[in-house]
């Protein structure tokens, strides 16, 4: 109130004094009439200025002067005018900021990768992100208001959004790109609000999936030559006449059954300690000249003469582990054998081409689809079904092999035309090969 | 949608919409589940969608009755009065390609129980299914939004079923005049191509609805003059 009181006092002298003080005086010279009359007139002016003023400050205040002048109303009223702009302009300011810290706000949430939508009581949506677009096709304005349950009307979805207590997400399979999964959960927020959070777990189901086909695959593959070998032993011991012949032909596919489960297993292993360690235990120079007439004499011993294979060394030594390598090398070469015809031939090469370190396996086999060769590397992946197994194999010979070539950051480029043949390139980065000198 | 002067007719007229648009997303999916088994083969699936039948026959009578009780004790008019109308329509139009969901996974039962298939699965068929998934997603969404555009296309994408439809047909007379035993089997997906073709109608009868709701004009059965001098 201090400030009032000196408010006061400027009005009085400037407001009141003026027209008092003549007032009198004409009273005192000319007589009592005289003087209320001026007093009047002085009055009536006054009156008729401050209308005028408060004219000046409604039209002012209803279209403020945006370069912040103040309308020129001297005395009390210019300090009112001052008073005023100062506190509008203060209060546009503090509105300017809030908004600039909303709108950072809301670019930070529109950034954040989970979809966030906030409902009211009755689930109408007030405000959703970027990301809950994306997730739940909910898009703002459009979607302002909008009860949530008419747009995601996935079955199951309403009753969880009744009744989320301690639940487990809830699992949505977006229908507009189906291969999307995600997972939604609702958070109570204040009193009645609830905040639903959605999460893209496609990896997470992707690799959930992957493990439980890898389970059923394994055990398929080792159920199969298990059914025969206990079918054959069931035979035995029923006693079942039978001749010395057939005897040895069942122990024979007995005991092919059973390396094939040995493989698999060998093959099974292979695979889990390559997976468990990040780098070959060890590496050395490896000399690819006596490598390479390893693998040919391998080869010539499973083609049996079937097959024309020539082997060709014009490269350095490579710095790996050997045992891995070999594995790798062996592995397409088998795999080259198996699918080529009897009177093909098969080419192992070993060279640089751009710095490079190359192995490649060429044959003249019945060649790969190219819709195959990207799935080609992954596990129990077969071309063929029926073929591949009659040929002997695992279903996890490349996948073996691509695991040990990223070990040794080399890279599997395959090549192939159906009834022409297949090329398999594992290319070795220039670091493995020794410095030329 | 406007609001009212009573709070409650709106949330029991939004109640109704939220569980009309609940049975559409059963049927949604049941269509999916019928189409996606037809092409795997699982049966444990069709017999899934078949089952989950009963559950859309029970929205369909539990939805009509909120519509009468509505009626009755709130007597709407203008716009809210189109809504009921066109719910209780849009109801019996889910209801029915619920029902073709059905048939298409029984047919398929059928198809895949009898050994050795002599006709391939046709990729047309699929892809026909998807349009139709789509298109009775779209119409949905439209009565969710109360969108006329998002209604008027879904009506012009009958025109592509209807294409679809008619090639498939082709396609399954061509085997069965090169070799009479793939008769059987040929009906049999056509009857699945004809319910698939079906719910596309009834989601074009959806979006319908939907135009009619919003903008009291009743496009049903004017051709493609008509809804062009209503453009216009």
């Amino acid at each position: 109130m201090s400030a009032a009181v000196p408010g006061f006092a400027k009005i009085l002298l400037s407001g009141v004094l003026p027209i008092v003080a003549p007032a009198l005086l004409l009273g005192l010279v000319h007589g009592a009439a005289w003087g209320w009359a001026a007093a009047a007139l002085g009055w009536l002016l006054i009156v008729l200025m401050q209308t005028r003023r408060l004219t000046v400050l409604a039209a002012w205040l209803d279209a403020p002067d945006r370069a912040g002048r103040v309308p020129d109303a001297g005395g009390a009223w210019g300090e009112v005018f001052t008073r005023l702009s100062r506190r509008l302009h203060h209060d546009a300011r503090r509105v300017e900021e809030i908004e600039a810290e909303l709108q950072s706000f809301r670019e930070a949430m529109d950034a954040v990768p989970d979809g966030l939508v906030i409902l009211d009581a009755s689930h109408q949506i007030q405000w959703s992100n970027r990301a809950a677009g994306e997730h739940l096709s909910i898009r703002l304005p459009r979607d302002d208001g909008a009860i949530i349950e008419q747009l995601v009307r996935l079955p199951g979805f309403a009753d969880y959004l009744g009744n989320p207590d301690g639940q487990a997400p809830f699992i949505l399979r977006s229908k507009a790109a189906r291969s999307r999964v995600y997972a939604i959960r609702a958070v109570p927020l204040g009193k009645h609000k609830q905040l639903l959070v959605s999460l893209d777990v496609t990896d997470a189901h992707r690799v959930e999936a992957m493990r439980s086909t890898f389970v059923a695959n394994v055990s398929h593959e080792l159920r199969t030559p298990l059914t025969v070998v206990s079918g054959f032993l069931e035979h035995f011991t029923d006693g079942g006449a039978m001749s010395a012949e057939q005897r040895l032909y069942f122990a024979r596919i007995m005991s092919d059954q059973t390396r094939r489960m040995l493989s698999l297993v060998d093959d099974l292993l292979t695979l889990s300690r390559l997976e468990a360690e990040d780098a070959p235990a060890s590496e050395e120079e490896v000399e690819m000249g006596p490598l390479l007439a390893q693998l040919l004499s391998e080869a010539q011993s499973l083609s049996e003469g079937r097959h024309g294979i020539q082997v060709f060394c014009h490269g350095p030594a490579l710095r790996g582990n050997r045992k891995e390598l070999h594995s790798a090398f062996g592995n397409l070469v088998s795999n080259a054998i198996r699918y080529t015809p009897a009177g093909g031939e098969i080419r192992i090469e070993w060279g640089t081409r751009d710095r490079l370190g190359v192995f490649s396996v060429h044959d003249s086999g019945v060649g790969i689809p190219a819709e195959h060769l990207p799935r080609l590397t992954e596990r129990f992946y077969r071309v063929d079904r029926g073929r591949s197994r009659d040929t002997g194999g695992t279903g996890l010979g490349l996948a073996i092999v691509k695991h040990i070539l990223l070990r040794h950051q080399a890279a599997l480029l395959i090549e192939s035309r159906v009834g022409e043949g297949s090329t398999f390139r594992a290319e070795f980065p220039a670091w493995r090969l020794p410095p030329l000198a | 949608m406007s609001s009212h002067l009573s709070k409650q007719f709106d949330l029991e007229l939004e109640g109704v919409r939220t569980r009309v648009l609940q049975m559409g997303g059963l049927v949604e999916r049941q269509l999916m589940a019928a189409i996606d088994a037809f092409n795997t083969g699982n049966i444990e699936a069709m017999q899934e969608v078949v089952r989950t039948d009963a559950e859309v026959d029970a929205y369909e009578v539990g939805i009509d009755e909120d519509c009468t009780l509505l009626i009755a004790r709130r007597q709407p008019a203008a716009c809210d009065l189109r809504l009921v109308m066109a719910i209780s329509r849009i109801v019996t139009d889910l209801e029915r390609s619920g029902d073709k969901a059905a048939k298409i996974a029984n047919k398929s039962r059928k198809l895949h129980r009898v050994s050795g298939q002599r006709i391939p699965r046709l990729s047309d068929l699929h892809h026909c299914g998807s349009l139709v998934a789509a298109m009775l997603q779209g119409a949905l969404d439209s009565l969710a939004r109360m969108d006329v555009d998002a209604a008027r296309q879904v009506i012009r994408a009958d025109k592509e079923i209807d294409a679809a439809f008619n090639s498939i047909l082709r396609q399954l007379v061509t085997y069965m005049m090169e070799d009479p035993r793939t008769i059987s089997e040929a009906l049999d997906i056509i009857w699945i191509a004809k319910a698939i073709e079906r719910v596309g109608d009834h989601a074009t009868n959806i979006a319908e609805n939907v135009i009619y709701t919003v903008s009291g004009i009743d496009v049903r059965h004017t051709g493609s003059a008509a809804r062009k001098a209503e453009k216009a």
